[in-house]
């Protein structure tokens, strides 16, 4: 597994590092579509990866808009090649809702064709392992106030 | 919808900064991003016109550090105030966590501040959302004003603050009222949580 192979949730992850090794992606996210990720590949500094969500679900969302505006299914995938590298990006519907997977490549190591191959696969792998249903959970201690208060005023420099 | 990783222990929360055309929403970010540490926050990505104006939406996520355990970031989102582009801002308020209202305390802007209010119920409406149950704070902005151009804070509260959330007078160019915003909003969208909200 590459070092900066991450999962937020556990079950995206065996997929997407066999996905990230067979289709030689340089990055990889699997997120939400409203921008939340849920696994990633080949990002080193978190908050790039956050950008990168924001732009991939608002691609998601805007050619979605198109797609119902002009009353046809959403569309599928899309991808951009430029000179070295491309991108592909595609949404499938598992249990756990609609992901998207944005996969990007390097020319010299992979091509459009291979990583439309391969993520095929990996959409198949992720409905399969997706879970059923989201449990409730309690998540914060009830006074975590001091520690939000001190955190802001930490980034704020008071 | 927030994400919760259990496992490594992390927060990801979704925040909109919403409201009408120039009201300060992009100024908003621009001043968190100006004063938080470069450690703590990413590249704010900005989607817009030749001239500036928001087009699609600007973000900035930012890295809070350990609350009750857990790695929290926020997102920060702005939407374009533009009334034409209704629908890229329903597309930016997908899965909000919590809304912050930047409202124009300028008197001749009231009828955008309520226009925008009513815009931003309908579109949570069709992300089958009711506003009574979204984490929102408001932000009276441009308080800076001349006193004869602008409504006070309790006018402002008396027009558009039906839910009685908390409202916050602000100068965002100078940043006055932005870090009680955010700490505000933070706090509601993370008691919501708190409250075991399901995790998803």
């Amino acid at each position: 597994m590459s070092p900066h192979t991450r999962a937020v949730e556990t079950w995206t992850l065996q997929p997407l590092t066999d996905f990230v090794r067979e289709a030689s992606a340089r990055l990889v996210l699997v997120l939400t579509p409203s921008g939340q990720v849920l696994a990633q590949s080949g990002f080193s500094r978190a908050v790039d990866v956050m950008s990168a969500a924001a732009l991939a679900a608002a691609i998601v969302a805007s050619t979605g808009e198109l797609a119902r505006q002009l009353r046809q299914p959403p569309f599928a995938a899309l991808s951009h090649q430029g000179p070295r590298t491309g991108f592909f990006l595609a949404t499938f519907l598992t249990d756990r809702g609609t992901l998207a997977v944005l996969a990007v490549y390097d020319l010299d190591v992979s091509s459009l064709g291979i990583v439309q191959l391969f993520y095929e696969q990996l959409a198949a792998d992720l409905k399969a392992a997706s879970p059923k249903g989201a449990v409730p959970k309690q998540v914060l201690a009830a006074d975590f106030e001091r520690e939000l208060t001190d955190s802001l005023n930490t980034l704020f420099g008071r | 919808m927030s994400l919760v990783n259990f496992t490594a222990r992390e927060i990801t929360c979704k925040i909109v900064y919403y409201g009408p055309g120039r009201s300060g929403k992009t100024t908003n970010l621009h001043y968190i991003y100006g004063r938080v540490p470069e450690t703590r926050r990413g590249r704010m990505v900005s989607l817009a016109t030749q001239t500036d104006r928001t087009l699609f939406f600007d973000f900035l996520p930012i890295d809070l550090g350990q609350i009750s355990g857990f790695a929290t970031r926020f997102q920060l989102y702005t939407v374009p105030g533009q009334v034409y582009y209704n629908a890229t801002r329903r597309l930016v308020l997908q899965g909000a966590d919590g809304v912050v209202f930047v409202g124009d305390s300028q008197a001749r802007q009231l009828d955008e501040n309520i226009e925008s209010l009513q815009n931003l119920q309908s579109n949570l409406l069709e992300h089958g959302v009711d506003v009574r149950a979204m984490p929102l704070v408001m932000q009276y902005n441009k308080q800076d004003l001349p006193p004869e151009l602008i409504l006070t804070p309790p006018e402002l509260d008396d027009a558009l603050n039906f839910r009685s959330v908390p409202s916050f007078p602000a100068d965002a160019l100078h940043g006055r009222g932005v870090f009680e915003t955010l700490k505000s909003v933070s706090e509601l969208v993370l008691k919501k949580l708190a409250a075991g909200s399901p995790a998803s």
